[in-house]
């Protein structure tokens, strides 16, 4: 996932951040001076899975993964990241995080997490600009940070429809108290640009959303809304193709292709941790009037905690609230030339539509926490794409059959430092 | 995570000190603060970072003991309801999230109970039987 600045770019503006931070600090007189922060987290995971019509993948924004590929893939739950924080004084402090994780151009090219500076106006009341974790679901701004949650990764079918984890921009967040609960408000605005390939990106600009969090005792719920213009052009070629078919093309490429389309997204979430066990749920809602379909995704995992180990077990599912098929254009009174252009375009079209998820997932795995830094997990899931989707599965070929699960194990080591 | 001398402290003061167990652990602050007494989900957000004040508006700084500590395991799974892992995985979150940094470790109830005395921002957890009139106990954690 590289951002459209240049890695060299960012890591000037950050370190000028921090070195402008730790300046500040130095011109305080009565601050005993800026207090530097480092620290990491990684991952290094193995996935293996027992099909070879199709790759499952960790994320969309993985280039291959694991069953028709290989049969074992070491890259797609693997990552590791170092952060910088300098906190000048009470008010003001920055942080930088670099990533290194298996891009979609198969490069492992660093990129910059995060890299904001905070103002913390009051105790309760912060404000920070820059390139911010985006709060969307629950664990949405901690997904990468493997060893923060029971799981091997965050479940594929709620988390997956959301593969933007950062914004370019600015946000508030409120800490206040009111019905016995503790509250969380965070407003945040922004864009991101996403490079896939030299050719491809995704573009989201105007993303704005509130993140809303309260918690009283064991129990914490988050509901998010937002919204962003996205453009992206991965499917340019194919939407190009049917704008040459006059009016039907082209009404086929407004519906699907992804110009300026405004996606819209709210999620709800439930945790319950009083220690001992725990369970979590939560609900989403996307809709991006494209091929970026309207799907409703949920998970429910619960967890119990015994010593060092944690046994858990997870159900999640996704559904296309849009068509998977298009009739596409008719063939009708085309002469041949046209007309097997229009049947490779129409197939073209119904084979990006297979990707709107409808899919399910029964997990199960356990959580060693063998060291004080370090969490062994080994995870099974039993994954069923449905409805003719391929759901979380992508370089399908030939002999792909929506329906037939696909059996997954994954193991990983996630450590922190 | 964090690199302070008190890091460096509390790592050269683990080596020498000899292990011990916790006993009744109690939360204190300076003898000079105008808290009185808290209860344990307020002890449990101040030392979270889920709360930055005491109530009634003071700044309230966290100390915690040094990590592995029997007293920091106790009190953690008697206040918040977690093992370290889970104390590790909670900071995890706020850390990488830029949402907050853990509280400052010190080894020993004897330095806690010293710098909470001087400072009345400051709050931390040490062995009743280290209690002196210098600082006053807020909460007996159960």
């Amino acid at each position: 996932m590289r951002h459209q600045y240049p890695f060299s770019y960012f890591s000037h503006l950050a370190a000028a951040a921090v070195l402008m931070a730790s300046c500040a600090a130095q011109a305080q007189d009565a601050a005993p001076g800026p207090a530097w922060t480092f620290g990491g987290y990684g991952s290094l995971g193995i996935v293996h899975a027992d099909y070879d019509q199709a790759d499952f993948v960790t994320s969309v924004l993985k280039p291959d993964g694991v069953g028709y590929t290989r049969p074992f893939n070491l890259s797609n739950d693997s990552r590791i990241a170092a952060q910088l924080g300098v906190k000048v004084d009470k008010k003001w402090s920055a942080v930088v995080q670099v990533l290194l994780e298996r891009r979609y151009d198969y490069s492992y090219k660093p990129t910059i997490e995060w890299a904001n500076v905070k103002y913390q106006a009051t105790p309760d009341l912060a404000l920070r600009v820059g390139r911010i974790a985006l709060p969307i679901f629950i664990g949405a701004d901690y997904r990468k940070v493997g060893y923060a949650y029971p799981w091997v990764r965050t479940p594929v079918e709620v988390y997956g429809g959301m593969p933007i984890t950062n914004s370019d921009g600015a946000d508030v967040s409120y800490r206040w108290r009111a019905f016995g609960m503790k509250h969380v408000t965070q407003a945040f605005y922004g864009g991101t640009e996403i490079t896939l390939t030299d050719t491809t990106n995704v573009k989201a600009s105007g993303l704005a959303g509130v993140s809303h969090t309260a918690e009283v005792g064991a129990l914490s719920v988050r509901a998010s809304v937002f919204g962003a213009t996205v453009n992206t052009n991965v499917a340019r070629a194919l939407f190009d193709g049917f704008r040459q078919f006059g009016p039907p093309g082209v009404a086929i490429a407004d519906r699907y292709d992804v110009i300026d389309k405004r996606i819209a997204a709210a999620t709800v979430g439930v945790n319950y941790d009083p220690g001992k066990w725990f369970l979590m749920s939560e609900i989403g809602y996307m809709n991006g009037h494209s091929f970026l379909a309207k799907t409703h995704a949920m998970y429910v995992s619960a967890g119990y905690r015994a010593g060092p180990f944690t046994t858990y077990g997870t159900y999640s599912k996704v559904k296309a609230r849009d068509p998977n098929r298009h009739p596409g254009l008719s063939l009708e009174g085309l002469p041949p030339p046209y007309a097997n252009a229009a049947m490779q375009l129409n197939g073209g079209l119904n084979h990006l539509l297979q990707a709107i998820p409808t899919q399910d997932t029964y997990t199960a795995g356990v959580r060693w926490d063998f060291l004080p830094s370090m969490a062994f997990k080994l995870q099974y899931d039993h994954v069923t794409p449905r409805h003719g989707s391929r759901g979380s599965l992508i370089n399908s070929q030939p002999g792909f059959r929506s329906g037939r699960t696909v059996h997954v194990t994954s193991a990983v080591l996630d450590f922190v430092f | 995570m964090r690199i302070s001398p008190f890091t460096c402290l509390a790592v050269a003061l683990a080596l020498a000190a000899p292990l011990a167990t916790a006993g009744e652990l109690v939360v204190i602050v300076s003898a000079r603060s105008p808290v009185s007494v808290l209860r344990q989900d307020q002890v449990a957000d101040i030392f979270l970072g889920q709360i930055a004040n005491f109530p009634g508006g003071l700044e309230a700084v966290a100390l915690d003991q040094r990590i592995g500590s029997p007293e920091r395991d106790e009190f953690y799974a008697k206040v918040t309801a977690k093992s370290p892992p889970l104390v590790k995985a909670y900071w995890s979150k706020m850390i990488f999230t830029g949402r907050g940094q853990p509280p400052r470790e010190v080894a020993g109830s004897a330095a806690i109970r010293k710098l909470v005395a001087e400072n009345p921002s400051l709050i931390g957890y040490i062995d009743k039987s280290a209690l002196d009139p210098s600082v006053k106990a807020v909460l007996l954690v159960r």
